[in-house]
């Protein structure tokens, strides 16, 4: 920022606003009054942070929707990156960038609106300066710091696999500082030196925000690093999942919702110049929001392996979540009443009626969703891709764009540049939202349909699964052409900005206010007696009555550390209630005695799915449906997957499931289809992984992966000393198993059983077989036989259900 | 809008930085909905979580795949592999296609769609590797050959009829015209018996 401030002084005296509020309640209600004899305080406020936030939100947020634009033409045009070089291509895959594509919309893009949102208005709404200058750049620059690390990391394929939370351990501990220490420790501390007695709603939910991320982002990213770059979740499978939905719901609940509604208590009246319409409306969807959002997680999970009782809590909280939301979105609406008029010519106001409009919607369909015979249908599919579309594009993009037409000028003393662009944007922006959501909702639905579809016979009627790929690639096509809609309209904000900003005065001017510092011997205003007070009803009645009229709430609007404890409370208790039975009830992962941990090899290759993202586009776990189970085999069980640090159930399938892979393609057919998957099925959209061939395994880097997983639960012995000689041996079995098959001896310079790809055959090959293996009695040979080199016995005795 | 919006709101009771705040009470139909998302818990987790027979989504499964079972197979039982068996199913129709479906479902990516071969071998032409007579078919599906070159797939079907009408269709392809044949491997045999 090239602005200096200056501080030329407008000394506007006790501000006008502050008057009111003092005497506010004291007018309404006859009370005691505070007293008025405290010294009075002359403070400015800290913009330049504010312009700070707001340019990285408009830069960022051009970006991440670009890098969106780029992950929708690679699922239309799989192999448009392979003309170039290898190394570049590698990283050009849709499951390595679009975990970028997320990270960057919500963290980078929303993120810094969030920041830029709560430094403007936590100042005015506390009468007070952020408590320290310093903490703000520190936060500022290490949150874009942090951006550009995820930008570098996730294209090189380091990552957690846990969706919104696949940075690696070094760059969650930054984040953990910079989110709690810089920027929760300078909130609360201008809480504590506000000069405005009661804390307004906007602020109730910052602090929402505030202790409920760091929760979230602490306890889901607790793992055991392996190096610098490579960590395996202390949680696996089940618990795993669990945590991770929890984690990724609140994700969506705390980092894009209460923020924003914070954002929308600020800037709509003020931009409105309206009330808000109900205070008491405020209260009751705060607390019932932050109360109920964080149990409804495991509706991600429904008809997987977690607990059914877990499930059934996620559905039903979602339910009772809709109204919370929609009194957000009421008292954002009706505080309009008397401004419909502003909104026709105002693009700030357009910008946050459709904002709202989208906040309703998507949090009406949120519930929906989450009815399992609903979910049924619409899980794994483009469907809850185009719910969050329409959540990110229309509530946290169209509220942006609102904030940013209002803060422009405002921020940059002068006129926004051109009223009529920021109209066009808004229009231009609608209409690539509608041209996003409605293909790829039909996309959903068709693709979800097709999936289950039975015929008479009690047969799939779209057995391939490519078929079904290939019914919505148009679908795809029409998307990106919303989405290009979009980003034309934020090009124009940017030259929107960029134009304000240049017609910038010299200096800017600082407003020095003035407020009195809050008096210790404040006494609250009484709270007014029961109308049923007198009346022929019971005490409680009366007592109940009294208790919903909320007066009782408005002390606790004064006490920041209470207010805050409390949240936390609620967020914790919520979380509890969910997380203590599944990590303490044994039965609710009952335990398989076949499966068994994954070789060194199969560990190695493990971590080549997760670093490639392959869960970005591959689901594994079937749920206990007849168009599943007839498609992929048997359904996957909570005992499968306790190894599996992180779990790999994945939420989409942009190609089929894979939890039963294992043993049903050759070696040698993976092998060919990693180099070129639409050789064996025209039509795929996966890219070629030929990189995988080319590259050597570093299998001096096994042993000390295997001491990380002996570290987290699992049963090894030799393992632990010959990791690499036992994965050496596996691999040669399955390059001799190609060979045999008709694969090459070496490719790209080295034997084939030293590429990469040996490894992630080795694991694929492994997936969902233990379940069917039988106990073999062990080998009576001293010489240590690695179970590794012979592949596992084929089950001769499982006989499938007959009916 | 219902009348209570109206003008005659509460008044203003606060002010932060210009902001006012009305006390309106809350809408009614908001109110009403609330209570009973809440009211719905009780009554849903009774209905499913009461241990009653039968409501699990494990039983409900269940329950659907003795249904969809039946539904595929209860004309026809349990079928023996058998070459005389096979020999009368490649005759019908409705069953060679029944048999089709779990092809394109799990043989497609290695054999190609119309039988032509592609990693795997052509199954068009008149050469055959490890089948003699039609019940091979069957043996090699349920156990593989070639080690795991042709994995094996006992354990991935529902029903064992299932591989039984995949052999079926399998023996129905001989002699047809793939696109993109690949050259034949192994060696010619009889051809099918007719009865």
């Amino acid at each position: 920022m090239s602005d200096v401030s200056s501080a030329s002084l407008v000394n506007v005296g006790q501000h006008g606003d502050s008057q009111l509020s003092q005497n506010g309640d004291s007018q309404l209600k006859s009370a005691t009054l505070p007293d008025h004899s405290s010294t009075m305080e002359t403070f400015s406020y800290d913009d330049g942070i504010v312009r700070m936030f707001l340019t990285a939100t408009i830069v960022w947020g051009l970006i991440a929707t670009v890098v969106g634009l780029l992950v929708a033409f690679l699922l239309v045009m799989p192999s448009m990156a392979s003309l170039l070089d290898i190394r570049i291509s590698s990283m050009l895959s849709f499951g390595r960038l679009r975990p970028l594509h997320t990270n960057a919309a919500i963290f980078a893009f929303a993120g810094n609106a969030i920041f830029a949102a709560i430094y403007y208005s936590t100042q005015r709404l506390c009468k007070c300066r952020m408590w320290s200058d310093l903490l703000g750049r520190l936060h500022f620059w290490g949150w874009q710091v942090i951006i550009v690390a995820a930008a570098i990391t996730l294209p090189l394929g380091i990552t957690q696999s846990k969706e919104y939370a696949e940075l690696e351990w070094p760059i969650d501990l930054a984040i953990a500082v910079v989110w709690l220490v810089f920027f929760g420790g300078n909130f609360l501390m201008t809480l504590w030196h506000r000069r405005e007695r009661h804390m307004y709603v906007a602020l109730w939910f910052y602090i929402a925000t505030i202790v409920t991320v760091t929760v979230l982002h602490v306890f889901n990213n607790l793992v055991v690093p392996v190096g610098w770059f490579k960590s395996y979740s202390i949680y696996a499978g089940v618990q795993d999942a669990l945590m991770q939905w929890w984690y990724g719901h609140n994700a969506v609940a705390f980092f894009l919702t209460t923020p924003f509604l914070g954002l929308m208590y600020y800037f709509l009246p003020k931009a409105a110049e309206r009330p808000v319409f109900s205070y008491k409306l405020s209260i009751i969807h705060f607390w019932s929001l932050v109360f109920i959002y964080i149990w409804a997680g495991p509706h991600h999970l429904h008809y997987t392996a977690l607990p059914e009782w877990a499930s059934t809590l996620g559905m039903l909280f979602s339910l009772m979540l809709w109204m919370p939301s929609w009194g957000g979105m009421i008292n954002g609406l009706l505080t309009l009443r008397g401004a419909w008029s502003k909104v026709t010519s105002d693009p700030v106001l357009k910008f946050f009626v459709v904002g709202i409009t989208f906040y309703g919607m998507a949090t009406f369909e949120g519930p929906l969703l989450s009815i399992k015979s609903v979910n049924a249908l619409s899980h794994y599919t483009d469907w809850t891709i185009a719910h969050v579309h329409s959540g990110a594009l229309g509530w946290n993009g169209f509220m942006i764009f609102g904030m940013a037409y209002w803060l422009l000028p405002r921020l940059y003393q002068t006129q926004l540049w051109s009223k009529s662009m920021a109209d066009w944007h808004f229009w231009i922006g609608t209409i690539g939202i509608l041209l996003y959501i409605v293909p790829i909702y039909a996309a959903g639905i068709t693709q979800g349909l097709m999936w289950r579809a039975m015929d008479d016979l009690g047969r799939l009627q779209y057995p391939d699964f490519i078929e079904t790929v290939q019914s919505i690639v148009p679908f795809w096509w029409a998307r990106i052409l919303g989405g290009a809609l979009y980003i034309i309209g934020i090009v124009m904000l940017c030259l929107n900005a960029t134009m304000t900003w240049l017609n910038r005065p010299s200096r800017y001017e600082v407003p020095v206010y003035s407020a009195p510092k809050l008096s210790q011997n404040y006494r609250d205003v009484a709270i007014p007696p029961s109308k049923l007070e007198g009346m022929p009803v019971l005490d409680a009645a009366a007592t109940l009555s009294q208790f919903s009229a909320m007066d009782w709430h408005r002390r606790w609007e004064r006490f920041p550390i209470r207010f805050t404890l409390l949240t936390t409370l609620a967020v914790i208790i919520a979380s509890l209630f969910e997380i203590i039975p599944t990590f303490l009830i044994r039965s609710n992962i009952p335990t398989i005695a076949s499966v068994k941990p994954y070789t060194p090899l199969e560990l190695a290759g493990r971590d080549i799915y997760v670093s490639e993202g392959c869960y970005n586009c591959h689901s594994q776990m079937i749920r206990p449906m007849i168009a599943e189970t007839q498609r992929y085999g048997e359904y996957s069980k909570a005992g499968e997957s306790i190894y599996d640090h992180p779990f790999q159930w994945g939420s989409r399938r942009i190609g089929p499931d894979l939890a039963r892979e294992g043993g049903k393609q050759s070696s040698f057919w993976h092998w060919t289809h990693f180099e070129n998957p639409s050789k064996f099925s025209p039509g795929s959209v996966m890219p070629s992984y030929v990189h995988l061939l080319e590259e050597k395994l570093h299998f001096g880097e096994i042993q000390k992966r295997v001491e990380a997983a002996h570290f987290l639960g699992a049963p090894y012995d030799q393992e632990l000393t010959q990791a690499d000689s036992m994965a050496q041996l596996q691999a040669a079995a399955i390059a001799a198993e190609i060979i045999a098959q008709g694969g090459p001896v070496a490719f790209s310079g080295h034997l084939i059983k030293d590429s990469t790809a040996i490894a992630l055959i080795a694991y694929l090959q492994r997936l969902g077989k233990d379940l069917f293996r039988v106990e073999t009695p062990p080998p009576k040979t001293v010489e240590p036989e690695p179970p590794v080199a012979q592949p596992n016995p084929v089950a001769v005795t499982y006989t499938p259900r007959q009916n | 809008m219902s009348k209570e919006f109206q003008p005659n709101d509460v008044p203003v009771l606060h002010n932060y930085d210009g902001i006012q705040e009305y006390d309106n009470p809350l809408p009614g139909w908001w109110k009403w909905c609330f209570w009973i998302s809440i009211l719905f818990t009780p009554f849903y987790m009774m209905y499913f979580h009461s241990g009653a027979a039968g409501r699990s989504v494990d039983e409900q499964y269940q329950t659907s795949a003795t249904e969809n079972t039946r539904k595929q197979y209860a004309e026809i039982g349990d079928l023996a592999g058998d070459q005389e068996t096979m020999t009368k199913f490649l005759k019908e129709p409705k069953w060679v296609g029944v048999g089709q479906s779990i092809f394109k479902a799990n043989c497609v990516s290695c054999h190609a769609a119309d039988g032509g071969g592609n990693v795997g071998p052509n199954l068009c032409d008149e050469s055959f590797k490890h089948i003699k007579q039609l019940p091979d078919i069957i043996k090699v599906i349920n156990e593989g050959v070639a080690g795991g070159a042709m994995p094996a797939w006992a354990t991935r079907f529902s029903h064992k009829n299932d591989i039984i009408l995949v052999s079926v269709y399998v023996a129905s392809l001989r002699n047809s015209k793939p696109a993109n044949p690949k050259a034949p491997d192994g060696s010619p045999i009889p051809a099918w018996p007719s009865e």
